[in-house]
């Protein structure tokens, strides 16, 4: 049994200067060594000492200052704008140019937009505790689902990673310093911690929580899944998945050389950021058309990619071994016909079966190329697993005729070349807002 | 009878027909490795060494891959590879398996002669005792069919035995014996206990392997690894060699005069320019590619390894062919993306 220090702990945890003692000075972003040894968790946000699981659950349950949040709280809102401002400032954007999105996703008119989708016949009202367990390596994706989940009056527990990098330790900075002028239960409700491997932790946070929600790969997911949860919360998984893109052959080659060169560029950065390992992150290309036609195309397509990837994204050598590796590897499974390389930063791997593309990853730059007659085609090609399609040259109704053809099998996102990896408040088919609110029905 | 006697020329004209046939032999008889030529469109004739079509060396890691069927496997050997990496498979039929280990013998030959030498080894014997053999024990053991009175310089419990040391040049140190270690092990065990105890290793000839990674730590190179064992205890006779697993049976050896490493007769190098792939030019760094005739039962027989090296000169050192150095690894690729990261990268 964990102790419960709730007695003393202070219940609006002060912020990093403000600790008493004062000599170990928490950091956002830096966990001090050793911190968190024996299931202790190190607050990362709002930075702190380190404290245990039963005290962080204590001082989440109090009544927040004021009351108790609401969907939409104001004073939730207040606090992510400022965040918001925050990341969009010119000093973050030019250390983490992918921290833009994050920052339009928490303006103040698209947080009201977001509130104002959940409108309807019925009431809606917060889940309660919502704890979160974002993947270790994909640093801003914990933002979204607990930006969302606190936009809905949750309380909120995220799982950071102790290894969080990249842009993880300036979005803890951001919302550290939109700290200062919120009000104070935004302190008291929202957690960002990490803790060293326990199960122990795992499981009371597990026990505790309305709704959890797991990011990142089937054995996280099972894994988590091992610790129950009370009976009437429930899991939101966002496990392994995979992403395709679809071209119109036709569309491709009418379309005027500076259509191409941009829908290139704009899928070059749905390629090359995240090092084509994430999820929605497109790994085959299905060209639909005829082969003649589709080879000119597809030829187009590759200079204008490889050229765009080499200069803003050049792989490297160890990258461009590990290529070969997942290149001679698909060759030598049989599944792959021809393989292509453009430099470095570019191998086009031509599908013996365009019913079966590499789901897995190859390396940086690595696309399958498979031809299709038709639009309809690709419905024997898509799996449960696959989530994203990026397309170019389909109207609406075609892509909805597809996604009504393939009636949930797979695909939950159609985006434009570009937005693959442009996170959305609908994710894996899920509206996360709408999952972290409850409906009350008054009749009568 | 050396294996070190091919200039540059003639090695060209005798190896590229036997690994052109190689070559052929395994795409007849190993399917995978067929398709992946298919895939490429690589095909006959070659021009040179250099055009021969190389496999990633991880491969091994990722795919079986051999050419002969299970019924005539002989022995499996598997690399250590790091923690969490699935290890190299390489599959030997007796004809290969007996031909890498005479191989390895006339190679090593050139530098210990024909008899079996005593031997010291800069290790302790827990290491080739334990079960699960690690590759420093694998090593050690594969070594020491090269030696006799084998003799460790540490304890059972790792801890340096300076009067087995004595002990072992008290019988043996007035004629030639052989010295066998790891790179770093031979430093921090061997060089310290022997100049702390003033020990005479003047008539050792030196086998060592291994990288010079933890040594760079200590500001130690190859040049300097000479040095300071020649002046603080006298062994003078020093030779590197680099080998894998994935190519059983060839190594690398350095010369009398630490220029450089030297490829046996069956063997030889290309160093990749890791840009376009092509040849480098010599005196510029790339990725080493290491060429040999014995992986006969697999298609290991040109392979593009994850290490940096580069040739310092052709026909021009203690032995004929490329002289070369090896000047670390590639780092390992990783990738960012949402999947499986808990059990890949993160406990927490």
């Amino acid at each position: 049994m964990t102790p419960d220090t709730s007695g003393t702990a202070p219940a609006n945890r002060p912020a990093a200067a403000a600790v008493p003692g004062g000599d170990r000075v928490p950091v956002p972003g830096l966990v001090p060594d050793g911190a968190s040894d024996g299931g202790e968790l190190v607050p990362r946000f709002p930075s702190g000492v380190p404290l245990p699981v039963g005290a962080l659950l204590a001082e989440l349950e109090r009544e927040p200052c004021d009351g108790p949040l609401t969907v939409g709280d104001e004073r939730i809102t207040a606090f992510l704008s400022a965040v918001g401002r925050r990341l969009l400032s010119p000093a973050v954007a030019r250390a983490h140019p992918e921290l833009g999105s994050l920052g339009f996703f928490l303006r103040r008119a698209e947080i009201a937009r977001a509130v104002d989708r959940l409108r309807g016949e019925h009431l809606r009202v917060p889940r309660g505790l919502v704890f979160h367990i974002p993947p270790a390596n994909v640093d801003t994706v914990f933002v979204y689902s607990w930006a969302l989940s606190a936009l809905a009056g949750n309380r909120n527990v995220v799982r950071l990673s102790r290894r969080a990098g990249g842009a993880a330790p300036a979005v803890l900075e951001a919302l550290e310093s939109g700290l200062s002028g919120a009000h104070p239960a935004v302190a008291q409700t929202q957690r960002i911690v990490s803790y060293e491997r326990s199960d122990a932790v795992t499981a009371r946070l597990s026990a505790a929580c309305d709704l959890r929600i797991i990011w990142g790969g089937d054995r996280a997911v099972t894994d988590i899944r091992r610790h129950p949860l009370a009976p009437h919360a429930r899991d939101l998984t966002f496990p392994d998945r995979s992403s395709l893109a679809v071209v119109s052959t036709a569309a491709w080659l009418d379309a005027p050389e500076r259509v191409r060169q941009a829908a290139a560029e704009a899928f070059a950065a749905d390629v090359y950021w995240f090092d084509q390992a994430a999820c929605s992150s497109p790994r085959t290309v299905f060209w639909i058309g005829e082969a003649e036609a589709t080879a000119r195309a597809r030829d187009d397509f590759a200079a204008r990619l490889a050229a765009t990837a080499a200069r803003r994204w050049p792989v490297d050598a160890a990258m461009a071994v590990q290529k070969r590796v997942g290149a001679y590897g698909a060759a030598a499974d049989g599944t792959v016909r021809a393989l292509a390389f453009h430099g470095n930063a570019l191998t086009l791997l031509d599908l013996a079966d365009p019913a079966d593309p590499p789901r897995h990853w190859l390396g940086t730059g690595t696309l399958g190329h498979a031809r299709l007659g038709s639009l309809a085609e690709l419905a024997g090609v898509v799996r449960r697993g696959d989530q994203t399609l990026s397309a170019f040259g389909f109207d609406r109704a075609e892509l909805e005729g597809l996604a009504r053809t393939l009636a949930g099998r797979g695909i939950d996102r159609i985006v434009p070349f570009g937005q693959a990896l442009t996170f959305h408040p609908v994710w894996d088919g899920v509206d996360l807002l709408h999952e972290c609110t409850r409906l009350v029905t008054i009749s009568g | 009878m050396s294996v070190f006697t091919l200039g540059a020329r003639e090695r060209e004209a005798r190896l590229l027909p036997e690994l052109t046939a190689l070559t052929e032999r395994h795409r007849r008889r190993c399917p995978p490795y067929r398709r992946i030529l298919d895939a490429l469109g690589s095909a006959p004739p070659y021009g040179s060494l250099a055009d021969l079509p190389w496999l990633p060396v991880r491969l091994f890691k990722t795919h079986e891959l051999k050419s002969i069927p299970d019924e005539e496997v002989f022995r499996v050997l598997a690399s250590s590879g790091t923690t969490g990496q699935r290890p190299s498979l390489v599959h030997l039929d007796r004809e290969a398996a007996a031909a890498q280990a005479r191989m390895l013998a006339a190679t090593l030959r050139t530098v210990l002669g024909e008899r079996r030498l005593p031997m010291l080894i800069a290790d302790s014997r827990s290491v080739v005792r334990d079960p699960r053999l690690s590759a420093r024990g694998a090593g050690v053991l594969g070594m020491m069919n090269f030696g006799r009175d084998h003799t460790f310089v540490l304890d059972e419990h790792g801890v340096p035995d300076p009067g087995a040391v004595s002990a072992f040049l008290a019988r043996h140190g007035r004629e030639p014996y052989l010295v066998f270690g790891f790179t770093f092990m031979v430093w921090i065990y061997l060089y310290e206990v022997a100049r702390e105890h003033r020990l005479d290793l003047s008539r050792g000839i030196l086998v060592h392997s291994g990288g010079w990674k933890r040594l760079a730590d200590r500001a130690v190179d190859p040049a300097e690894f000479r040095r300071r064992l020649a002046a603080d205890t006298g062994l003078c006779r020093v030779h590197d060699f680099y080998g894998m697993v994935e190519q059983i049976g060839t190594v690398f050896l350095e010369g009398p005069d630490g220029g450089g490493l030297y490829c046996p007769d069956f063997a030889d190098v290309v160093i990749r320019d890791p840009e376009t792939w092509r040849e480098a030019p010599v005196g510029t760094p790339g990725v080493i590619e290491v060429i040999s005739t014995l992986p006969s039962s697999y298609p290991g027989h040109v392979l593009l390894t994850e290490d940096l090296g580069v040739v310092h000169g052709v026909d021009d050192g203690a032995w004929p062919g490329k002289r070369f150095s090896v000047l670390g690894r590639l780092p390992r690729a990783e990738a960012r993306g949402c999947s499986d990261t808990f059990t890949r990268q993160d406990a927490a």
